[in-house]
């Protein structure tokens, strides 16, 4: 589809640029900077703050004619309005003429400038925005040097308003730009903040419970154009210009959102280095500018006391410290005696230099490697998972995505963003879920099934098996015949392996019979629960159905990464007949404390990797800290166990491990550490120190990542696995249904060192269907004994109109363990 | 010659009566100049609030990087300074100060002060780290000690309101 | 439970029904008026039900109570007394009648009197300058403007409300 180009002069610099962009963007692609505060180029413009008025003239013509008028010398004449125009709510225009530099211009800003500072307390030297900070700048480059305006007559409004516990506001630093109530509600649809009176006395308030009740609520603070919103993770923390900036990723969920963590030394640490905050990083065909409030808070693991520090060997029946040679030597012996009775098991957080170095160790040994996790599918991601080139931010009409099993608002919350966007600007929605979902207002077509009919309803969607169907299903069906593009994301929700892997096959059969893979935007995500599950797929890890038997039987568990006896007391059982433990971890997790030998490894802000998000992205991380002494990064311990029994793995950097995995990995060929570092320009424009201001996220100097190509990408012949049927769910009596679901604020290891985030967190509950309720016999917000596997866990009862009427909902990890649907009784607690 | 030695046994006999110019330091001590800029103290207000807001804009001006500041946020029931913020860690390193002056000039509520002390010597570079402790003046009054409680809303500015200077 | 709705069903539907399902959200002002009705303003507990009603969030519905003078979100007296004193009333005398109220009253601007009766506020342009000064009545449930002031003509007003609420009162 061309674009209509429209021509205009901008301080005469000819420009070109697309019909209906604003002046404020023309001119920034010229390099002309007009400065703002209430438009964001990533929200529409409303005009409030009237600083960016400039001069603009249009091609005047003769309403006689119709044609223009011309000069003496044959150009077009200009027509000069009387007033300045806000070029952030002007669109341009065929033959205008934009002046932004000259007297009356200068002027206006002036003006505009000594207006917002009446009642601006001028306390920079103690505002966390103070550095980086756009009214400091453009008051510096456009703003009067006094003020005509009393002192005295100043506003003086609250400093400390909590809006909920992560965000304060500072009220009289508020400019009332509007930015963060725009944002609120029109790109991420949770208008729980919002304005209250006008004019002088205009404030932000909050009304929702908890306060400031929204996942995103910390990119306010970022795209606040003074330091009226700040986090009280940061608040007060240091000067922006005295922190360093690294970039690295986010571990939390598999949409990989690029990040740049600031860090200081610190005396209070001791002289460590502190990581003092976490910001986004632009990657347009990532997370744009934005991160979740798990992303940006949930980064204090890496620094909690609770850190394995020293390796750890069981002697009699304590584990205790020993030197790396002892550990690793002892390591080497137990594995070469164990031999092919190995068996190393690796969690979806370790990169995948790590997952490569542990499976060539192990498959050297003849062992057998195992991820572990209850989703399957990533190796059909492999055959057609998204292009080459697929970008969520370029759906619009013509486009369809379908999302099943999957709350993408809990477990994934970038991707939720940018489906929804993608909605909103004319993309085909379809959302197959068994309870709803945030993800509904959105869609064109919502299908309800009940839990167990994932599979078959995902069937039902191939048009040419179409059958006797629902008339949702039928709308799914037409969105989906009417859309040239396809990308289909599967979830976990209610689901087990069993289940997920059944639903990632008929989503692949639903691609290939409509002919939606192969290609850029098209093509299956799986939206995982790790960070690199993705990757451990792509490097042959599977998980296994039958783990515990194989645990069980074996004479070495090399376990990295991974809590199997936490997670599932089964497995704990199972690791209890296996003949020698070795764990690799960062905390003592319970089966940290099972193992005959711990190995403390580093956590991601101290070193250099690379994962695979769901979208099969490959993007690095890079070394933010210092690391602390003791424990080695994963990569290397593998290697440093292997170098003992004689293999050659790499040992020294991670880029090295990367050329040796892209050397055996035909989805990895050619690729090296360079080419995931390259970045290119990407718009809108954000920097961070202009004065056109996007917000204090950082711009990418440090890759933007590289997007595999799947082999359906690469022509080669497809192996479409049959799609297994699942077993109805039922209960019998006496029990009831219960299946895993994921929550965004869970209790899992990697959260719950952040104190800020707990009154969030999920608790040990389950969420019941009052009809259910009444039918198993439970009763609101009470405290019961639920039997789930032959493992008793007291847990809340809470009552949920949109939980299904068929199933309890249980959030995984919040401490009762759950793999797959399963069925549960209410213990009798006799006497 | 006697003549060279007769002059010489003059001038000094001459200086024999002069009254001396030096002193007796250190059991005597000479009094600095006004513009003497000796060790930093850090000020406190006369209710014995300190007038440091942990701000770090001296530490930014440090041509040295000698200031290192981290802060942290005061309560009504545990306030240190005027306002939210105050310095929890104040540290110079007065082996780099090069006592320019210019964390003076860079701080927005006059707390850091170059004094007139001049006496420093160390037996090892960590003790040519002057912390907090060590900077800041004594209090005018054993009640006047940091941290106070105080009455809510009352010390909500951290900048108080200066005149220009004048000299 | 829903009090608001309990309380006015019908008027509850007919308001909505003037607009489109979906543009439900517009029915925002004439909702808070009905809950104004009752006490003379609205209760974080009618915003809420407000919201609830309307499929919005209270934040969008405070939003909107609070740009208007006209809907208070503190309980203030049963009769709201608002004094325009913008420049052409001021012109007029305004100020000086609002200084002789609240006097009459013995309460300053923004107090309510200690019987519960009367709350005095200066209020933007009325629309009424010509007939300065001016105040609008607003309480029971009814918004009236009294018009070409004087002081004794307020006294005598005030005496009206306070007998009427007597009555009521007795009669209750």
């Amino acid at each position: 589809m061309a674009v209509k180009m429209v021509n205009l002069t901008i301080d005469n610099h000819p420009v070109s640029v697309p019909a209906g962009t604003l002046v404020v963007d023309a001119a920034k692609k010229v390099g002309i900077e007009i400065p703002v505060f209430c438009y964001h180029p990533k929200m529409d413009p409303v005009g409030m703050c009237r600083l960016c008025l400039v001069e603009i003239g249009r091609p005047m013509v003769d309403r006689a004619t119709n044609q223009p008028v011309l000069e003496a010398d044959g150009s077009p004449k200009i027509s000069f309005g009387p007033k300045l125009e806000t070029a952030c709510t002007t669109p341009v225009s065929e033959g205008m003429v934009v002046l932004t530099e000259n007297d009356k211009v200068s002027e206006a800003r002036k003006d505009i400038l000594e207006f917002i500072l009446t009642s601006h307390p001028l306390d920079c030297p103690v505002c966390d925005k103070g550095g980086e900070c756009p009214l400091q700048n453009l008051t510096m480059r456009f703003g009067p040097g006094e003020s005509r305006f009393l002192f005295d007559e100043k506003m003086r409004l609250a400093k400390q308003v909590p809006l909920g516990e992560l965000i304060l506001l500072d009220r009289e630093r508020c400019i009332q730009c509007a930015r963060c109530v725009r944002f609120q509600k029109e790109i991420v649809d949770d208008p729980v903040i919002g304005f209250s009176q006008r004019g002088r006395a205009l404030e932000i308030v909050t009304f929702s419970d908890p306060g400031f009740d929204s996942i995103f609520s910390g990119n306010t603070t970022d795209i606040c154009p003074v330091g009226a919103l700040t986090t009280s993770d940061f608040r007060f923390g240091a000067r922006p210009w005295e922190m360093n900036a690294a970039a690295s990723l986010c571990t939390h969920c598999p949409v990989g959102c690029n990040l740049t963590i600031n860090v200081r030394r610190e005396a209070r640490a001791g002289g460590r280095d502190v990581i003092k905050r976490i910001m986004p990083r632009q990657n347009e065909s990532v997370n744009e500018i934005w991160i979740c409030d798990k992303g940006r808070f949930a980064y204090h693991f890496t620094e909690s006391e609770q850190r394995l520090t020293e390796p750890m060997m069981r002697k009699g029946s304590e584990l205790v410290a020993v030197s790396w040679d002892e550990a690793l030597q002892a390591a080497a012996s137990r594995l070469k005696k164990a031999g092919e009775k190995t068996i190393t098991l690796a969690g979806g957080r370790l990169s995948n230099e790590d997952l490569f170095n542990l499976c060539q160790l192990t498959s050297g040994l003849g062992g057998q490697y195992w991820m572990h996790g209850t989703m399957g599918g990533g190796d059909l991601l492999a055959q057609v998972g998204v292009g080459q080139g697929t970008n969520l931010g370029e759906f619009g009409p013509g486009s369809a995505i379908l999302v099943v099993a999957s709350d993408l608002h809990e477990e994934a919350p970038v991707w939720w963003l940018r489906v929804k966007q993608a909605a909103e600007r004319g993309a085909t929605l379809i959302v197959a879920s068994a309870r709803p979902t945030r993800l509904d207002r959105f869609a064109k077509c919502v299908i309800r099934y009940a839990y167990g009919e994932e599979v078959e309803t995902v069937t039902s969607l191939v048009p040419e098996y179409k059958t006797d169907v629902s008339e949702a299903i039928c709308a799914g069906i037409q969105g989906i015949l009417g859309a040239e593009n396809l990308v289909v994301f599967f979830g976990s929700d209610g689901l087990g392996l069993e289940g997920t892997t059944a639903l990632a096959a008929a989503c692949m059969e639903l691609l290939v019979k409509t002919n939606h893979f192969g290609r850029a935007n098209n093509g299956l995500i799986a939206v995982w629960p790790n960070a690199n599950t993705q990757g451990a797929f792509e490097l042959g890890y599977r998980p296994a159905a039958d783990l515990a038997s194989r645990l069980a039987e074996a004479q070495v568990a090399y376990i990295a990464a991974a809590d199997p006896a936490g997670d599932d007391p089964a497995l704990a059982e199972a690791l209890r007949k296996t003949g020698f433990i070795i764990v690799q971890e960062l905390f003592m997790t319970p089966t940290a404390r099972m193992a005959d030998l711990v190995l403390p490894a580093q956590a991601f802000t101290e070193r250099e990797g690379t994962f695979v998000s769901g979208e099969r992205r490959v993007q690095r991380y890079y070394p933010a800290v210092r690391p602390i002494s003791g424990p080695r990064p994963d990569f290397q311990i593998a290697a440093q166990i292997a170098a003992q029994l004689g293999f050659s793995l790499e040992e020294r950097l991670a880029s090295l491990v990367f050329q040796r995995l892209s050397e055996a990995m035909p989805d990895f060929a050619g690729l090296t550490y360079q080419q995931l570092a390259m970045v290119e320009e990407q718009w809108p424009l954000i920097g961070r120190h202009d004065l056109y201001f996007g917000g204090t996220g950082y711009d990418n100097h440090q890759g933007l990542g590289v997007q595999l190509k799947p082999a359906a990408q690469r022509l080669e012949p497809l192996n479409l696995p049959d799609v297994p049927e699942l077993p109805p769910l039922q209960a019998p009596e006496g029990a009831f249904l219960v299946v895993p679901i994921t929550c965004l604020y869970d209790r899992g290891q990697t959260l719950l060192p952040t104190s800020l985030l707990h009154e969030r967190m999920e608790k040990p509950a389950i969420y019941v269907h009052p009809k259910l309720a009444t039918r198993v016999g439970l009763e609101d917000k009470q405290s019961f004994q639920l039997v789930l596997n032959g493992i008793s866990t007291l847990v809340q009862v809470i009552f949920d109109e949109n939980a299904p009427e068929g199933a309890a909902l249980l959030p995984r990890s919040v401490g009762v363990p759950i793999q797959g649907p399963a069925l549960a009784q209410k213990e009798i607690v006799s006497g | 010659m006697f003549r060279g030695i007769l002059e010489g046994m003059r001038q000094t006999l001459r200086s024999f009566f002069e009254k001396p110019v030096t002193i007796q330091y250190p059991e005597q001590k000479r009094p600095v100049r006004a513009r003497f800029k000796g060790r930093h103290v850090l000020k406190r207000y006369e209710n014995g609030l300190e007038k440091c807001i942990g701000c770090a804009l001296c530490a930014a001006a440090c041509p040295a990087d000698a200031i290192f500041v981290e802060a942290a946020e005061n309560t009504d029931e545990r306030r240190f300074s005027p306002g939210e913020r105050y310095a929890s860690t104040y540290e110079i390193n007065m082996l780099r100060c090069i006592y320019c002056g210019f964390c003076e000039d860079a701080c927005p509520t006059e707390a850091i002060v170059l004094g007139d002390n001049y006496e420093l010597s160390f037996m090892d570079r960590a003790a040519s780290i002057y912390t907090k402790d060590m900077l800041l003046e004594p209090v005018p009054a054993v009640d006047k000690l940091t941290p106070q409680s105080t009455p809510p809303g009352v010390f909500t500015r951290s900048v108080p309101e200066m005149k220009d200077p004048e000299d | 439970m829903n009090e608001l709705q309990k309380q006015y069903p019908d008027e509850i539907r007919q308001i909505l029904a003037k607009y489109p399902p979906e543009y439900k959200r517009s029915a925002v002002m004439p909702l808070l008026h009905l809950a104004q009705r009752q006490n003379g303003h609205v209760s974080p507990s009618a915003i809420d039900e407000i919201a609830e009603i309307l499929d919005v969030s209270p934040t969008d519905v405070v939003s909107v109570a609070g740009f208007y003078t006209l809907f208070h979100l503190e309980e203030g007296g049963r009769y709201r007394i608002q004094i325009c004193t913008d420049l052409p009333c001021a012109l007029r005398g305004a100020e000086h009648f609002l200084k002789a109220v609240c006097e009459e009253l013995g309460v300053a601007v923004g107090e309510t009197t200690p019987d519960g009766l009367f709350t005095v506020e200066e209020v933007k342009c009325l629309a009424a300058c010509h007939r300065a000064p001016m105040f609008q009545l607003q309480g029971d449930g009814e918004i009236a403007y009294h018009e070409d002031q004087t002081i004794e003509k307020f006294r005598a007003l005030v005496n009206d409300l306070r007998r009427h609420a007597q009555t009521h009162k007795e009669a209750a």
